[in-house]
């Protein structure tokens, strides 16, 4: 019986939507959410030592999940031009770094600041449960933005200390 | 050292453990640190992203170090023991209360169900709360339909559990979300 049930287990170490947990409960993966998981948009890594990228790293192993998530920016227009994400965790957490890499593409680093958990939320159809996925990628923009302000406030030789909150 | 142990002698241990230990709901993915040593697929240069499955787990048998960046060290803010102690209580006491606001408040679909250590309140068409404790960072988590989601502190001074970035308290929140939504206010006892 020990074995069966840890083949069970094991079987689900693999990526397809995850069979039914030993709880009662069904638990169902829009199809958002799976999009994204089997096809995530902009995985990756930039250099963190690049004057032009900000990096945010949210979250602990000890907790599920963990996101670094990374953002280019303009130099002249300090907008933000390109974004990737790395992250550990369940499928929600996936997908929901991953919209957010789509959705600060483009954008200048106060817009993105408003983008809210709710909306990413709202996007994957996250249930309950997973509403703290979402904040988690919320986190994870703020703080590759105040990275990048941090950084960009150092290359401008200003003598204002970047806000470590 | 735990994380040395063959993947398959740790599912099995965690399976033996005593029908009292309750396994963790698919949030708290503890189990996800024996999970990191596994390489990604092959065919492909190596990516950090991989897809973990948040594996229920026992949450005594696994090592509590914290393997990665942590801002806080919560371990020294609340011991493991008392936050049990606090978190257990404070979630016991407030199934209590609720289940007694089901039977004043009538409300299609309301049911309040606690299962591995998980407390789960359904509003019917309203939405659903759930709230469960976060041992690592020494949180009670709660997710609302009206607030989203909160991460509560135990905040020693005033005795309570405190969302630090709202300041707002986990009782009151509650008491304020539950009246807006359903009607009646809930009376919490004072020593709760």
């Amino acid at each position: 019986m020990l074995r069966l049930v840890a083949s069970r287990l094991l079987g689900t170490a693999s990526r397809e939507v995850p069979s039914r947990p030993l709880q009662i409960l069904p638990r169902l993966y829009h199809e958002n959410v799976i999009d994204h998981y089997n096809n995530p948009r902009n995985v990756g890594s930039f250099d963190k030592n690049d004057p032009n990228v900000g990096t945010g790293l949210v979250g602990a192993p000890a907790c599920g999940d963990v996101m670094k998530l990374q953002i280019k920016i303009d130099e002249e227009s300090g907008k933000i031009v390109d974004a990737c994400f790395k992250t550990f965790g369940c499928g929600s957490a996936i997908a929901s770094s991953s919209v957010a890499t789509e959705w600060v593409k483009g954008k200048s680093m106060d817009e993105v600041l408003t983008i809210k958990n709710t909306e990413i939320a709202k996007h994957l159809s996250l249930p309950p449960v997973k509403l703290h996925c979402s904040m988690l990628a919320e986190d994870a923009i703020k703080a590759a933005v105040k990275d990048a302000e941090a950084k960009r406030a150092k290359m401008n030789g200003s003598s204002k200390a970047a806000d470590v909150n | 050292m735990a994380s040395r142990l063959p993947f398959l002698r740790r599912i099995s241990k965690l399976l033996k453990a005593p029908p009292s230990t309750p396994l963790r709901s698919l949030r708290h993915s503890l189990a996800l640190g024996f999970l990191l040593p596994q390489p990604p697929t092959p065919d492909v240069s190596p990516r950090f992203f991989f897809s973990s499955r948040s594996i229920c787990s026992g949450p005594l048998n696994l090592p509590q170090d914290s393997q990665g960046p942590a801002p806080i060290d919560y371990r020294s803010v609340l011991s493991e023991d008392e936050f049990h102690g606090l978190a257990n209580s404070t979630i016991h006491d407030l199934q209590e209360k609720l289940e007694e606001y089901g039977d004043i408040v009538e409300l299609d679909g309301f049911d309040v169900d606690y299962g591995n250590e998980v407390l789960t309140l359904k509003l019917g068409a309203l939405g659903t709360y759930v709230m469960n404790k976060q041992t690592p960072n020494r949180q009670i988590w709660l997710s609302s339909p009206l607030s989203g989601p909160s991460r509560f502190d135990w905040d020693h001074n005033v005795q309570a559990w405190v969302y630090r970035r709202t300041k707002a308290n986990l009782l009151k929140l509650l008491e304020s979300e539950l009246e807006q939504l359903c009607g009646d206010r809930i009376k919490w006892p004072e020593q709760l």
